[in-house]
């Protein structure tokens, strides 16, 4: 099962639950703005925001939770994963503190702890050690007031929007965020105005960014022989060529 | 401030809660030139007190294994140099020695002078809010008196200087000068912290305290206050130079006619024989 | 030996600066030293200290190639200061790495856990591997003076070959991988700098710069050593780097083209600008300057042509790794000074060391001799110091210590107060006193004093970590507060203030005193906290509480019992407070204030109005907590002080006697984290776990 969750922004009232049981649940205290912000409303003390666009429609921001996500494919010692249920999960024991995770997400999701001596990044994890490990929803779908963002199998939930586009067809923009991009992720919107302003590009193709890296990856074995091989083979041609020369110029002034 | 709320009060409104600084611009602003002294230019003064210190420990240190590397006599009285460091730094045999009241003044000057800079509560309070710890706080009045000692025992000391000719024979400019330099800070402070002696003088006087304590803190390590951290070498340092040409404490002794003695003699043993010289004269000056 | 001195001294003082950075940095953490942020992560530590690091130190590899593999041996003379050169610049690379790593002493963990998958991985082992093999390399020349390790040493030297095929096969790895690190980065990096080809032009661009380092490298030695420039040698790799940087301008242009980039390269955005300085510095102009005859003779300007060469491919890294990022446009990166004096101060640690090797050791032929190290010189005395400078060596000691310690200082003094960082307002909460009043003289008994509300202390049974025991024995020195005593301290940091309350009531009149300080107007309630209305430190509050009318342990109060149903429920739709309580003063109403109704126990009334002032009642905004006790103390103790000519009673220092240990601070400093702010309570969860709780 592919667990994800849908978020109707048609339908978000602004309340704020969702943050606040996000805070609860994941023990996270109340943050302040500071000068590393970005000012989305997310921070390393805030996993989900509510964004109030300035039509005064909320859109809620949180992790992707991508099918190929970029930022486990860069961590250089595997701190994040993708697991089975779906959510892209953060070992903090293993976690170097490199950044480059958040440099590589195109979402701009992970935030890191600036102001701690031993900093943590820091992002949404759909509750997985605390709720859904347990057969439980993650907190924000649970506190849902309206079920404006609402939790389950991916499959279904593509369905369910799907559907919902069909029924009310004046209502929706005609897609739903996060099916195809990139691979697809696990968190999936519809919605009434464009969500291109959630990511970094708005000309987000559908090829997930891991398969960038993966030729210059896969190329690695064959160059580090390839190079080794050929040094080898270039010292010994010139040597050769050398004593050759050598050879040549001894025996020319004996004859 | 106080004399703004008592004004507030006494016109009878509440209204004017907002804490408005009424303060005029005037041309040397002492409140500035204040935070400046405690802000930039203590953490400037601190870390040069800090790292000098540790610099001149080092170079002495360095010193004195190129002294000993190249003196052919590597045979040092290691023992008798630890009991006459210890013995040193102990105050309270110091305060047995040919002169009592000048040691109990220097031992009450020394003591107020560490205790009372590092355990002011209101030293510490600075430091809580500047880097977020701070040391345990003497009570206020323990502060008050150490401070009142510390002015009384820096003036004695001066006083001492210019009246016994036989101190004035041994001083230098700066001995006359550090007494008093370093009595500034404590009687400004104490004047500034308690202001039932001059109300008026509070933003002066805390001028003063802070940047005589600021010059105090950058000359420690570049003149002879620097013996708070070297103090524990002197010994060391005398014994090494008086090996150091080889031989040449011998040679001193047998010019003086006592070629037999060891020059680590302990004192008292020296003073039996009265006609004996004090090793101890030859005896680098730390500075 | 004069100018390399000078050098040194010069050198030291970045070294000097960069401590106290460092100090900075690994005390209050990455946000206090760098301007980094969660739009901009990596900046100049690693396009700078890392990235150019890296590519800087290819010198190694190029040279090490160009006599042992294409066995060019008129380039020997110059492997030995390469290859140095490379083993410090990999030696930068990881110090200026422990900096920008969050958790530096992790480092370890790549070689533990691994993703095959991150380019950065196979970095990092790369840099591992290659410095192993770099000091491996280099071993044999220190170990030229120790006849212990001639045995180590004649098998690193029989090893030569394999190690040096080892080096090139690992260098050409990362210096291109340093490229693939930001291929799964599209969106991030500015079109003209992504490319798909980004580990190739990495590779090429880190040739021409090891051949130009090379050729920078070896005319700074001779300039500073006073040595004869192999200007002739340095020719041919000037030459060599010609063609290097004409294949990269080619394949990165072919590229531009290839991609349909080239409408990009006209165009007034400052990314555009720096493209064409990057490309005139890093590739055009070092390409025209080695091509003419007459400047590539000249060691001056063979030296300066390879000095603007190096610059530029470190500045095309330092683009690639953060300067150009900022496709969001959110946020404008400009590396902080302690990044930058922190990048110069590895720069200048790393020239240090090479100095003291190239004394030290056989780099080169020749030794470099110091005219002046003469030891019968006799010590003169300096007369501004009082200090006898004796031989070169004690006379160096002491400046050079000076200029790093002066240097140290004057950025210590430079330094912020990392605390002052937050652009936003803190809230702090006010929290109730501590203490226990305890049975008062003169109250009568309708007046109940709550217990201090210090929360239970934690099992005192002899289990617990480090930390609980530490507080544990922390607590059993503290003394307890003492009976009709409270301690004012709101912020919970233990810096407050101990309040005889038993004390002032006794003398200020019994039961009649209490008007005298506390409000007295809260409904049901006639000893309540300043803390309740007064809940911020430092901001003011709004008195009125909502929750604790909405709430079921509070007021109880349905929504439509004070908003008008029907409409939106904002503040301006609502009762006024008035209509409930009845004998509460509303906002805008003026009090004549007699003598008679000091004591009224409605009102803002206290001692502090003289009796026929007119008081007006604005708002019922709470002012902060800490100026609400300044005012309620400090006008009192200024009256009671010009009265009584009294004046220390008016003194901060009355009052604030510093931090006092006791034992309800203790208990309250580890659990203020669970005070603040609104919570929400999530329900229990279902009796069944598992089954219906995944609901599609």
């Amino acid at each position: 099962m592919k667990t994800a969750i849908l978020t109707d922004t048609t339908k978000c009232i602004g309340c704020h639950l969702c943050v606040e049981a996000c805070k609860e649940v994941n023990h996270l205290p109340n943050d302040m703005p500071r000068r590393w912000d970005m000012r989305d409303g997310l921070s390393a003390d805030n996993w989900t925001a509510v964004i109030r666009r300035d039509d005064d429609k909320f859109v809620r921001k949180q992790c992707r939770h991508c099918l190929e996500p970029a930022c486990v494919a860069s961590c250089p010692v595997a701190a994040l994963h993708k697991t089975n249920l779906g959510p892209v999960v953060y070992d903090k024991t293993r976690c170097i503190g490199c950044r480059y995770c958040m440099m590589a997400c195109p979402y701009g999701i992970p935030r890191y702890q600036w102001d701690s001596t031993v900093p943590y990044i820091q992002k949404c994890v759909l509750c997985y050690d605390t709720r859904l490990k347990h057969g439980r929803e993650p907190a924000c779908t649970e506190i849902c007031p309206t079920k404006a963002t609402i939790f389950g199998d991916r499959d279904k939930l593509l369905g369910e929007a799907h559907q919902r586009i069909r029924q009310n067809p004046g209502k929706y923009i005609h897609r739903v965020w996060g099916e195809h991009e990139l691979g697809g992720t696990s968190v999936l919107y519809i919605s009434d105005v464009d969500l291109s302003f959630l990511t970094y590009g708005a000309r987000f193709g559908e090829k997930p960014l891991p398969v960038a890296t993966r030729p210059a990856m896969e190329a690695v074995p064959f160059t580090f022989l390839g190079v080794a091989m050929a040094m080898a083979g270039l010292r010994w041609i010139i040597g050769r060529r050398d004593k050759v020369q050598r050879e040549e110029g001894s025996q020319e002034p004996e004859e | 401030m106080c004399r703004e709320r008592i004004s507030r009060s006494r016109s009878g409104t509440v209204e004017t809660v907002a804490f408005t600084s009424l303060r005029l611009k005037r041309r040397f602003d002492t409140e500035a030139w204040i935070e400046f002294g405690r802000g930039p230019l203590f953490r400037l003064c601190f870390a040069l007190l800090v790292l000098g210190l540790i610099r001149i420990l080092a170079l002495t240190w360095a010193g004195i294994f190129d002294v000993y590397r190249h003196s052919p006599d590597k045979i040092l009285p290691w023992k008798e140099i630890t009991k006459k460091t210890l013995a040193w730094l102990i105050p309270v045999r110091k305060l047995w020695t040919a002169r009592p009241v000048y040691s109990a003044i220097s031992f009450l000057f020394h003591l107020g002078l560490i205790l009372t800079p590092l355990f002011l509560a209101s030293h510490n309070l600075l430091w809580q809010k500047g880097v977020g710890f701070s040391l345990p706080s003497l009570p206020q009045r323990v502060a008050n008196i150490l401070t009142l000692l510390v002015v009384g025992a820096a003036l004695s000391i001066f006083f001492g200087r210019v009246l016994y000719p036989a101190a004035r024979a041994i001083s230098r400019a700066q001995d006359y000068l550090w007494p008093l330099l370093l009595a500034v800070p404590f009687a400004t402070g104490y004047v500034a912290s308690n202001p039932v002696i001059s109300p008026r003088t509070y933003e002066l006087m805390m001028l003063l305290h802070v940047y005589a304590g600021d010059l105090i803190l950058v000359m420690i390590p570049f003149t002879k206050l620097a013996h708070c951290v070297l103090a524990p070498l002197s010994q060391l340092v005398t014994h090494l130079a008086w090996k150091f040409p080889a031989g040449a404490g011998d040679r001193v002794a047998e010019t003086l006619g006592y070629a037999a003695m060891p020059t680590w003699l302990p004192q008292a043993r020296l003073r039996a024989r009265p006609e004996a010289p004090n090793p101890e004269q030859g005896q680098v000056i730390q500075k | 030996m004069d100018r390399v001195r000078r050098l040194k001294l010069l050198l030291w003082m970045p070294v000097g600066l960069g401590f106290a950075v460092t100090v900075d940095r690994f005390f209050f953490g990455l946000g206090a030293a760098t301007h980094l942020s969660d739009a901009t992560p990596w900046g100049l530590w690693i396009g700078f200290d890392v990235m150019s690091g890296v590519a800087l130190a290819a010198g190694g590899f190029v040279l090490t190639a160009t006599v042992y593999i294409f066995r060019l041996e008129r380039f020997h003379s110059i492997v030995r200061p390469a290859v140095l050169t490379a083993f410090l610049g990999y030696v930068a690379v990881v110090a200026g790495l422990l900096f920008d790593l969050g958790l530096p002493w992790h480092i370890w963990h790549l070689i533990i856990y691994w993703n095959p998958h991150s380019p950065l991985f196979e970095v990092g082992w790369c840099v591992m591997l290659y410095l192993t093999v770099l000091t491996l390399e280099f071993f044999p020349v220190p170990a030229e003076d120790v006849s212990s390790l001639a045995r180590v040493r004649r098998f690193l030297v029989k090893m030569r070959i394999p190690l040096v095929i080892l080096g090139i096969a690992l260098s050409t790895l990362h210096q291109s991988s340093l490229g693939s690190l930001f291929l799964i980065m599209p969106y991030r990096l500015y079109p003209l700098w992504y490319s798909p080809i980004l580990p190739v032009l990495f590779f090429i661009s880190a040739i021409a710069l090891g051949l130009m380092m090379a050729i920078f490298e070896s005319h700074f030695t001779a300039y500073f050593y006073r040595r004869k420039p192999e200007t002739a040698v340095l020719a041919s790799l000037a030459s060599a780097a010609r063609w290097v940087l004409i294949l990269y301008l080619v394949v990165r242009f072919s590229d531009l083209a290839a991609r349909g980039q080239l409408h990009d390269l006209v165009g007034s955005a400052w990314q555009v600008k720096m493209f064409w300085f990057e490309i005139v510095v890093a590739g055009l102009l070092p390409v025209v300057l080695f091509s003419i005859s007459k400047f590539n003779r000249r060691p001056g300007w063979q030296w300066g042509t390879a000095a603007v060469g190096v610059g530029g491919i470190v500045l095309d890294r330092v683009n690639v790794g953060g300067l150009i990022d900022l496709s969001r446009g959110a946020a404008l990166y400009l590396p902080s000074w302690q990044e930058i004096v922190t990048s110069l101060a590895i720069v200048a640690g790393a020239v240090l060391v090479f100095l003291f090797i190239i004394e030290h050791f056989r780099v080169w032929e020749e030794r470099p001799v110091d005219p002046k190290a003469d030891p019968k010189r006799l010590p003169e005395l300096n007369p501004v110091g009082e200090t006898w400078l004796g031989a070169p060596v004690i006379a160096a000691r002491i400046k050079y210590s000076l200029a790093f310690v002066l240097a140290a200082a004057l950025a210590f003094s430079f330094l912020a107060n990392p605390k002052v960082e937050a652009t936003g307002i803190v809230p702090v909460p006010a929290h109730r006193a501590r203490g226990d009043v305890g049975k008062l003289p003169g109250i009568s008994s309708r007046v109940s004093f709550n217990s201090s509300l210090t929360p239970s202390p934690s099992p005192a049974s002899g289990r617990g970590g480090t930390a609980k025991r530490w507080v544990r024995a922390k607590r059993q020195k503290a003394t307890a507060i003492p009976a009709g005593v409270l301690y004012l301290d709101g912020d919970l940091t233990g810096w407050g203030v101990t309040f005889y309350h038993q004390r002032e009531v006794e003398r200020n009149g019994g039961e009649k005193s209490c008007a005298i300080c506390h409000h007295m107007n809260m409904p049901h309630d006639q000893n309540s906290g300043c803390y309740e209305c007064h809940r911020d430190m430092y901001q003011p509050t709004d008195a009125f509480r909502h929750n604790w009318h909405a709430s079921r342990s509070g007021a109880n109060l349905a929504c439509i019992q004070c908003h008008e149903a029907g409409y939106p429920r904002t503040s301006a739709q609502v009762k006024p407070c008035t209509d409930c309580h009845k004998d509460m003063i509303p906002p805008g109403a003026t009090i004549q204030v007699s003598s008679e109704n000091l004591v009224d126990a409605s009102g803002e009334i206290r001692r502090l109005i003289t009796p026929g002032s007119v008081v007006k009642i604005n708002t019922y905004t709470a002012v902060s907590y800490v100026d609400a006790m300044h005012e309620l103390c400090v006008g009192c103790h200024a009256q009671v002080a010009e009265r009584e000519k009294k004046p220390e009673v008016a003194q901060c220092a009355e009052c604030h006697k510093g931090k006092l240990n006791y034992s309800d601070t203790v208990n309250l400093l580890y659990q203020r984290t669970a005070v603040a702010g609104r919570r929400v309570v999530m329900p229990p969860p279902p009796a069944s776990p598992g089954g219906a709780a995944m609901k599609p």
